[in-house]
């Protein structure tokens, strides 16, 4: 009788944690059938070192751009500035280092600042003037495609010289020198991957341990090993991957670092958690004493920021700022959030998945491009993944009802 | 035993809204560990009465006393600084967080500060919610469970333990039981009833006599902006209901000004 009702609860609650998840785990298997796909379809090039390297390095900017758009989508809002903003913004860098001669570690500051700036506009017809983010954006877009195209009016491209600069999307992590083990493969990226698979196994039980402590309900034994297997292995096939080419770009640190910021503010701080009660409720966390305001601000100025590093990485991977940087990126970042589980309704979204989302976006592009596919089909697909990936997410909010 | 002062005692309140007099000079006493129920048609100004009290609406005229003081309250935070907690007939939870976070909204508590961003302590918050769902009774399997995926009784249960929660003096609750199943409804009463018997002091505000009845010590009955009723809650409900409606539609008034009408 005991053991009949704890096997329904069980089942009850492994239906729930599905239900409570269905959106992360959805996008985790569209992007692990994409690179199925496409490693068959082009005979193990897709999954090749290099190749996912050169993925990693051509979306990086993108995938930065869907971090701060999935904020904005949380608090029910969108900006449609972000694109040119970026290009603009990388132009600033290219100019501040080639016409003002900033040396790069005060440019890369300043730019970002200039960006955080910047997205308080916005903020300030949204939240102040109360004008929906769709127009007020915009006219950023305008905006800032004019100011672009002011600012390398004169020169044209604008070319970047310095190699630091560049390394940021071109260079990789320096590996340790003088082991002969392994030759070919980059060292210091496996470390940094057992380091970071031990990290999250110590984590994962040092929280475990704690919830159980305060007799709070935990994952049973074998799900939590199977998870912790699970990501380790993940974990484990990136690094090895990675490290099969020149190891861990600077790109991807950038991204990292990213993540990790902004998941945790999201996910540990107050700030985080009146993001999302802003946006599943403004009136109740107007009530609770949350400014909406004060919110909005904060994640259009984080956007902006995120802006300023996209257009970095972007002049950095073109090695100059040219007329028509950030085009279209506004888009792709949109595309990135929702796709990676925002929702158009505000209030949900997560760091990580709009990572994962970009990340499918670009491995869609890739791997038609490796495919041969034709640029108008390649839209077609992006497309369908785009329109699937909402009626995905309206889906499985009715049900819920 | 001497009489205590009363937690709140408001006086003379006067509110128009443009042209429209809301309220014209109401009195209302709520005692220590009382739960006071005030009724009346739509438009009658009960729901004004409580936006003056929990800060919502600033008053035109009149006196507030929280607990023998005189107090002005200018904003809901304010209000909420004195003690002052609404549970607000739309609920006004946030659809998309756990219960626990709903519970802790806007006073979240923390771990430690790195400068500006303050880190949450999640399992105090978890802990803590638990403790209060069990003091009251209620029946939510998860502090983690998303409050969108619970049902509407379970949902206005969190509204009432999000406001009690934190040592509050009085909790004015707007329409608890309104949209409500007659299920979800008897267990919304049950939680007022276990709040009185910690000792909570509750204004209601409900167009439902019987809950009124159930729950309620005493009572005031509003009408167009004025106090017709003011009455212990004794007798039996047919008799209770029969009288209080005949004060609600206007057929009797105990405060009517002698000359005038």
């Amino acid at each position: 009788m005991g053991t009949r009702r704890s096997g329904i609860l069980f089942i009850k609650e492994a239906k729930e944690m599905l239900l409570n998840n269905i959106r992360e785990f959805g996008m985790y298997i569209v992007l692990f059938v994409i690179i199925i796909i496409f490693t068959i379809t082009t005979k193990g090039a897709f999954i090749s070192s290099r190749n996912i390297s050169n993925l990693l390095n051509q979306g990086g900017y993108i995938a930065v751009l869907a971090v701060g758009m999935t904020l904005v989508i949380i608090i029910r809002h969108i900006d449609l500035s972000v694109g040119y903003l970026s290009g603009f913004l990388g132009a600033v860098a290219a100019i501040a280092m080639v016409s003002w001669h900033l040396p790069v570690y005060i440019a890369i500051p300043l730019v970002l600042l200039f960006g955080a700036i910047a997205g308080l506009a916005p903020g300030f017809l949204v939240a102040k003037m109360g004008i929906p983010a769709f127009v007020a954006t915009l006219a950023g877009w305008l905006g800032y495609r004019g100011a672009l195209q002011l600012a390398t009016m004169r020169t044209g491209t604008i070319i970047i010289p310095n190699a630091a600069f560049n390394a940021i999307s071109n260079g990789y992590i320096p590996d340790i020198p003088g082991i002969s083990i392994l030759p070919g493969v980059h060292k210091l990226t496996l470390i940094l991957g057992v380091l970071v698979i031990l990290l999250f196994i110590i984590n994962s039980i040092k929280d475990r341990r704690k919830t159980q402590s305060y007799n709070f309900k935990v994952l049973p034994v074998e799900m939590f090993i199977l998870k912790l297997v699970f990501v380790s292995v993940v974990v484990g096939c990136i690094a090895w991957v990675l490290s099969g080419y020149r190891g861990l770009s600077w790109t991807a640190v950038i991204i990292l670092g990213v993540i990790l910021i902004y998941n945790f503010i999201m996910t540990q701080t107050f700030l985080g958690r009146h993001i999302y009660a802003v946006g599943g409720n403004p009136e109740a966390a107007e009530l609770s004493g949350i400014s909406v305001k004060k919110i909005t601000y904060v994640v259009f100025s984080s956007m902006g920021m995120l802006a300023g590093l996209s257009g970095i990485m972007f002049a950095s991977r073109l090695q100059s700022a040219t007329t028509t940087a950030g085009q279209l990126f506004e888009l792709d970042a949109i595309a990135a959030a929702f796709v990676g589980g925002a929702s158009a309704t505000g209030g949900v979204g997560k760091v990580t998945g709009s990572i994962i989302g970009a990340f499918v976006m670009m491995s869609l592009t890739n791997g038609m491009n490796l495919m041969g596919i034709d640029i108008s089909y390649q839209y077609i697909v992006r497309a369908a993944v785009l329109a699937g990936a909402v009626i995905f997410d309206v889906a499985t909010r009715n049900r819920k009802k | 035993m001497i009489e205590a002062t009363p937690i709140v005692e408001m006086r003379n309140i006067k509110k128009n809204f443009g042209g429209v007099r809301a309220l014209c000079g109401v009195d209302l006493v709520l005692k220590r560990n009382e739960v006071l129920g005030l009724v009346g048609d739509n438009a009658a100004g009960k729901s004004t009465l409580m936006k003056i009290l929990s800060g919502a609406y600033i008053p035109d005229g009149g006196e507030i006393f929280i607990e023998g003081k005189k107090t002005h309250i200018a904003s809901p935070s304010d209000a909420r600084r004195i003690g002052i907690e609404m549970v607000y007939q739309d609920l006004a939870l946030a659809d998309n967080l756990d219960v626990a976070a709903n519970v802790f909204l806007g006073r979240e508590a923390a771990s430690k500060k790195l400068g500006p961003i303050s880190v949450m302590d999640k399992h105090y918050m978890e802990q803590e919610t638990k403790r209060l769902l069990d003091r009251l009774k209620i029946d939510i399997s998860s502090v983690r469970s998303i409050v969108e995926r619970l049902s509407g009784g379970q949902r206005q249960a969190i509204a009432i333990v999000r406001a009690t929660a934190f040592n509050n003096k009085v909790t004015i609750m707007d329409e608890p039981t309104a949209a409500l199943s007659v299920a979800a409804i008897r267990k919304v009463i049950d939680l007022i009833n276990e709040l009185k018997a910690q000792g909570n002091s509750i204004i209601i505000i409900s167009h439902r006599l019987e809950d009124i009845y159930e729950v309620s010590d005493r009572m005031i009955v509003l009408r167009q902006g004025r106090k017709v009723r003011e009455c212990p809650v004794i007798g039996k409900l047919d008799e209770f209901r029969e009288q209080v409606v005949a004060y609600i539609i206007g057929a009797r008034d105990d405060f009517a000004e002698r000359g005038v009408d």
